[in-house]
Order: C-alpha cells, then sequence, then structure tokens
C-alpha cells in the first residue's frame, strides 16, 4: 500500500527577538532628547500673552523663563520676588548666576499683556545689569 | 542502589516580555512629552550705561534720523512731535514704510510709559520688526 504523505504546513513566523532591541533604541532616544522644564506651574497662561506676526523660534537649550504677572510680581524658577526699591537686585544676582553657567543664555518673557510697562522696565535695566543682553518677548502666534 | 545524578537546570531570563515593557514605556513617554516651543520677538538690549559711559558721546539725532515713538499711558502713539493719537497696526505699518523711505537706516526709539500697557509696546515692536528693522531702542520716562 502506498504512502500517503501527509501536506507538512509550514509554520510561518515573525522573528521578534529583536523587538526589544528596536523599543529599546527609541526609548533611549526619547530619554536623551527629553528636555524637562524646570518651571512647575505655568504662572502666566498663554491666552494672556500679547499677540504678534513677527515671531521667531528660539532654541530652548540656552533659554531661561521669567515671569511677570499683572501684580507685577517676577518670577524666576519659581521663585517670586518684586523690584520696588534698589536694593531689591534678586533678578540681577540670579542672572550673573545663570549666565556664568550658560554664556549664551536668552532671557524668555512670559509676560502678561495687561502688565504695566515699568515694571518690564526695571527688569530690562537689572538684565542689563547682569550683562544678560539676549532677550525674548514671548508671544501668542496672530491666528487669522 | 541508584544513585540519582544531579540535573543541573539551565538558567534562563525571560526576553519575551522585555518588548513589551520597552514599549509600554515608550508610551508612557510619548503620551507624558509636552513639546514647549518657545517664539516670540528677540531683542538684543544695549549694555549697561557704566560699561559704555567711556566711549558713549552725546549724540544730537535730527527727524531725518531717527523717529521717536512715544506711547502713552491710555495706548496713544505721539509720532515725533505730533498729537497723541491711536494707530492701527495698519496705519503703523504705512508709518514705518514712510519713515523708512526717508532714510532706509532709520532708528527707532520706542518711549513707552511706565503706566503703558506692555501689550502697547508689543504691538508696536511687532510692526517695527514686521518692517524688518533692526535699529530699535527701548525706553521708558
Amino acid at each position: 500500500m502506498a504512502k500517503i504523505k501527509k501536506d507538512r504546513k509550514n509554520e510561518t513566523n515573525i522573528p521578534t527577538s529583536s523587538m526589544s532591541d528596536i523599543a529599546f533604541l527609541l526609548l533611549l532616544f526619547f530619554m536623551v532628547s527629553t528636555v524637562f522644564v524646570q518651571e512647575k506651574k505655568f504662572w502666566v497662561e498663554r491666552e494672556r500673552w500679547p499677540i504678534a506676526d513677527s515671531i521667531e523660534r528660539i532654541p530652548r537649550n540656552h533659554t531661561t523663563t521669567v515671569y511677570v504677572m499683572r501684580d507685577e510680581t517676577i518670577l524666576i524658577d519659581d521663585v517670586p520676588t518684586r523690584i520696588e526699591t534698589e536694593a531689591d537686585v534678586f533678578v540681577s544676582s540670579t542672572l550673573i548666576r545663570k549666565k556664568a553657567d550658560d554664556p549664551d543664555l536668552v532671557v524668555c518673557f512670559r509676560t502678561d499683556k495687561e502688565t504695566k510697562y515699568g515694571v518690564m522696565s526695571d527688569v530690562m535695566r537689572q538684565l542689563q545689569d547682569a550683562n544678560t543682553l539676549v532677550v525674548a518677548f514671548e508671544t501668542q502666534k496672530r491666528l487669522d | 542502589m541508584k544513585i540519582g545524578r544531579k540535573r543541573k537546570g539551565k538558567a534562563e531570563i525571560p526576553t519575551s516580555s522585555m518588548s513589551d515593557i520597552a514599549f509600554l514605556l515608550i508610551i508612557f513617554f510619548m503620551a507624558t512629552t509636552k513639546f514647549d516651543v518657545k517664539e516670540g520677538i528677540r531683542i538684543v538690549l544695549p549694555q549697561a550705561a557704566a560699561e559704555t559711559q567711556q566711549q558713549s558721546q552725546s549724540l544730537t539725532l535730527t527727524e531725518k534720523e531717527m523717529t521717536r515713538l512715544q506711547i502713552t499711558a491710555d495706548g496713544q502713539i505721539v509720532v515725533n512731535k505730533e498729537a497723541p493719537r491711536f494707530y492701527e497696526s495698519s496705519e503703523l505699518d504705512m508709518l514705518i514704510q514712510q519713515k523708512v523711505k526717508i532714510n532706509s537706516q532709520m532708528i527707532f526709539k520706542v518711549i513707552t510709559d511706565r503706566e503703558a500697557k506692555y501689550n502697547d509696546m508689543i504691538r508696536v515692536v511687532d510692526r517695527l520688526k514686521a518692517a524688518k528693522i533692526e535699529k530699535i531702542s527701548l525706553s521708558t520716562n
């Protein structure tokens, strides 16, 4: 009697052994490229920023953010301060330290649009004292 | 008496679920990452007066060389010695174009009142930046 051969079905396998390598590679990429936001809180909401057309992108890695709120409170690294007299030099002293760490420092202002200009002027004078001369006023892009 | 051989069990680390763990971590990072792109108007401030005192010379600039844009507390703009009035963005663009036609190297001095809103200053500086003006001076009174 002739032997009837059974049809052998080829098993199809997707190689999954290198899957974890790919996944870890992606994970490493994300971990290396992530820049953690230093501020714990967004003190001035984006909706409160002024609107402008001629805005440019600012590379994040050399920036420090200064929040100026409507009540004239200034926040650097979540530390609130005010400039009321000549002796209030927290802004300049902090920025001198930051400038020493990073000579290409750009100070980004997140200021409430209703803030009076006087306080901004005082802050900018302290920036000049700290020799941090490159500033950026963060704005919303006008959507037409 | 039979002496049983000790069978050494093969030590293996199960790696089949490694990719699951890794993908889970990736999803966590992707979901929690918030891209915080900074965009704004960039300006370079002049050096502090004390440092430049020796180099500074008093210059008298005429209207042909410098345009004064004085922003009052209520948001009106005084152009040179004209009467204060409110300017629309398009009017500001026209004004800047006119001044640049007179002198392509025109300096714009934005003098903002201490009581004026920050928004009014940004509006003027934005129009100047839009017109590709490089020589902008910021001051207050």
